[in-house]
């Protein structure tokens, strides 16, 4: 009886919950009419965190670049931010399409009368907003907040394991070999503090800097993140880095095939990736 | 002021003034950087006196790479505008800047999908040295598919527009490929923006070993480029064997472009506008135009790179940027100075 009561409170609760009315990442207002069943994610770590929220089953296409879990590997593609398929989009006739802030992709499918909700996911807090508001679109709100939870705990996991190390090592995170590197603020700067790094790079330099060679050979990391293939050999043979601690100690992590993106999509798999600095930083 | 003074005497300043500021060059370049380091100490280290690879292993080489990616661009455009008697000529006419840029693209999502196989192979050992390569064999690839459309270097209207197409051409199939791979993107780009950041002595060894194979047919030629001035029909007349001297002209200039593009990527408007500051002031003489023209780049790239590492250090602009930035508007003011003399 208890239970049945329950689910009836619930039912209830998601026919007041609908039509939903939101303000979208671009400041757009969304109505959902009612719960959706056919949604297309346009950005991977969307795709994630709705998958994460045990609505997998209710995707119906992804962007190019969603892989992870597995099973939306078999979903129909839509492109990417660049190059996105709209009239295939269309032709699924999905409730609701998840795109990303960047691009126009939302005014075509809006003309073509979709509900489209743009979404921003840059920073370490960005995961638990969007979270939450997935979780109200998909009428998911209790499954959001025990997400929401349970990636805290994880984070608070490592987090705490990292507090046990004695030492804070300097870093230096490259992102791709120009050198592009990242400042304390960007999503990758603030794991990197939180596995107990002290990023070399200071926050006036912005989010994604071009950084010189020379301030980071002066500024000798003792540890090393690059997220591109082959960049253990580029690093060691570069002009004057043998100087550089971490290439002396062989403290060059290289994360890639997949680990870099648990490093550069804020989504629910964010412990994971603060484990993998966890451990280069500290050791296992 | 200069116009008044006797011909030789011009010239010879010229190219005073041009190795003065070289030599300005070379020595605010090594001097400063991202880090801040006392002259002192950077004059102990240059002499062996003391050991700090930032100037030794990184200015320095980055530096005289410079010198040399800047002469090589100011020498391959003076020759190209003279080959082609068209002032908009720049050094990527022949299409050698797009297929350096699509073959790295290409390496670029090769090595996204086999990496670990790339890796290991020893040629490709950094992507800074791969991209070198492939870059150099693109431009190169380019220039003869833009000759071998064109029908060889006999008429200059379907050099260019052969050069034109080719390079629209892999300019497209490089935005494909980028399209493809987003990730890298970043990269990529940053590579058709011009990158001096890992000039080591590797890379200074490579460009003078191109410069010791390309320049000396390219300033031996400058007296044919003079003639060319006067009219194709003109240059044949004067028993010049035009169609091979042309195809060494292009081939050098192109060796010397291919060499530039694969160690420092692309750098716009060095090559464009060098020839012309200089052209005035040499009255068009190739055999002058040419020298000249390589110090000339040589200066300008080099301290818009101490620009482009020092205006926002330590973060690095491309140096791309700044060369167009601080060449445009300068090449605008020099343009509306001379019409308002005439």
């Amino acid at each position: 009886m208890r239970r049945i009561l329950v689910f009836l409170a619930a039912l209830w609760a998601l026919a007041l919950a609908f039509p939903l009315t939101v303000t979208d990442d671009l400041g757009r207002t969304v109505t959902v009419k009612a719960p959706p069943k056919r949604i297309v994610t346009m950005l991977p770590s969307v795709t994630e965190t709705v998958c994460a929220l045990g609505a997998c089953d209710r995707i119906v296409a992804t962007d190019d670049y969603s892989d992870w879990p597995e099973r939306v590997k078999a979903l129909p593609k839509a492109g990417g931010l660049y190059n996105p398929n709209p009239e295939f989009i269309v032709s699924l006739k999905p409730d609701l399409v998840l795109v990303s802030k960047y691009g126009r992709l939302y005014e075509t499918l809006e003309r073509a009368g979709l509900t489209v909700y743009a979404v921003r996911t840059e920073t370490y807090e960005d995961i638990f907003r969007t979270t939450r508001t997935l979780g109200r679109l998909l009428g998911l709100e209790a499954q959001a907040e025990r997400l929401v939870a349970q990636i805290q705990r994880e984070v608070y996991q490592e987090e705490s394991r990292a507090a046990k190390a004695k030492t804070r090592p300097r870093v230096y995170y490259e992102i791709d070999p120009t050198p592009y590197t990242v400042g304390p603020e960007s999503f990758i700067g603030v794991l990197i503090q939180k596995a107990r790094g002290v990023n070399i790079i200071s926050k006036e330099l912005g989010l994604f800097p071009k950084i010189a060679p020379e301030f980071v050979v002066e500024k000798n990391p003792e540890v090393i993140v690059a997220t591109y293939p082959g960049a253990l050999e580029t690093i060691r043979a570069r002009p004057g880095w043998s100087r550089v601690k971490a290439v002396q100690t062989g403290r060059i992590c290289v994360f890639t095939g997949g680990q870099d993106s648990l490093l550069s999509r804020p989504g629910p798999r964010v412990a994971q990736g603060l484990r993998l600095l966890v451990d280069c930083f500290h050791g296992r | 002021m200069t116009r008044a003074l006797p011909l030789a005497l011009r010239r010879s300043l010229v190219f005073f003034w041009l190795l003065l500021l070289l030599l300005l060059a070379l020595v605010l370049g090594v001097a400063m950087g991202a880090v801040s380091l006392p002259p002192g100490e950077v004059l102990q280290s240059l002499l062996g006196l003391k050991e700090n690879p930032i100037v030794t292993e990184m200015r320095l080489p980055r530096v005289l790479g410079g010198m040399l990616v800047g002469a090589a661009l100011g020498v391959a455009g003076a020759s190209f505008q003279g080959l082609f008697r068209n002032p908009l000529a720049d050094p990527y006419l022949m299409g050698s800047a797009a297929g350096a840029a699509f073959a790295v693209t290409l390496l670029a999502s090769l090595l996204g999908g086999l990496a670990p196989a790339f890796a290991q192979h020893a040629i490709f050992q950094s992507l800074p040295l791969s991209a070198t390569l492939f870059g150099f064999l693109g431009a190169l690839s380019a220039t003869f598919l833009t000759l071998v459309l064109a029908g060889g270097a006999a008429r200059t209207g379907e050099l260019v527009l052969a050069g034109v197409v080719v390079g629209s051409v892999l300019t497209g199939a490089t935005t494909y490929l980028m399209l493809q791979d987003a990730d890298r993107v970043r990269a990529v780009f940053a590579y058709t923006l011009g990158n001096l950041a890992f000039m080591g002595w590797p890379s200074v060894k490579a460009m003078v070993l191109f410069f010791l194979l390309a320049l000396p047919p390219l300033l031996l030629l400058g007296r044919v480029l003079n003639a060319l001035q006067l009219g194709e029909e003109v240059a044949r007349s004067m028993g010049l064997p035009l169609e091979g001297l042309k195809l060494l002209l292009l081939l050098a200039a192109s060796l010397l472009v291919a060499a530039a593009v694969a160690q420092a990527g692309i750098i716009g408007f060095v090559g464009l506008i060098t020839p012309h500051l200089l052209r005035r002031l040499l009255d068009e003489d190739y055999r002058l135009l040419l020298p000249a023209s390589a110090l000339g780049g040589a200066a300008l790239l080099t301290l818009a790179d101490l620009l482009a590492r020092t205006l926002t250090r330590p973060a690095e602009l491309p140096v791309g940027v700044v060369t167009t930035l601080l060449g445009g508007p300068f090449f605008l003011y020099l343009m509306w100075r001379r019409r308002g003399r005439a």
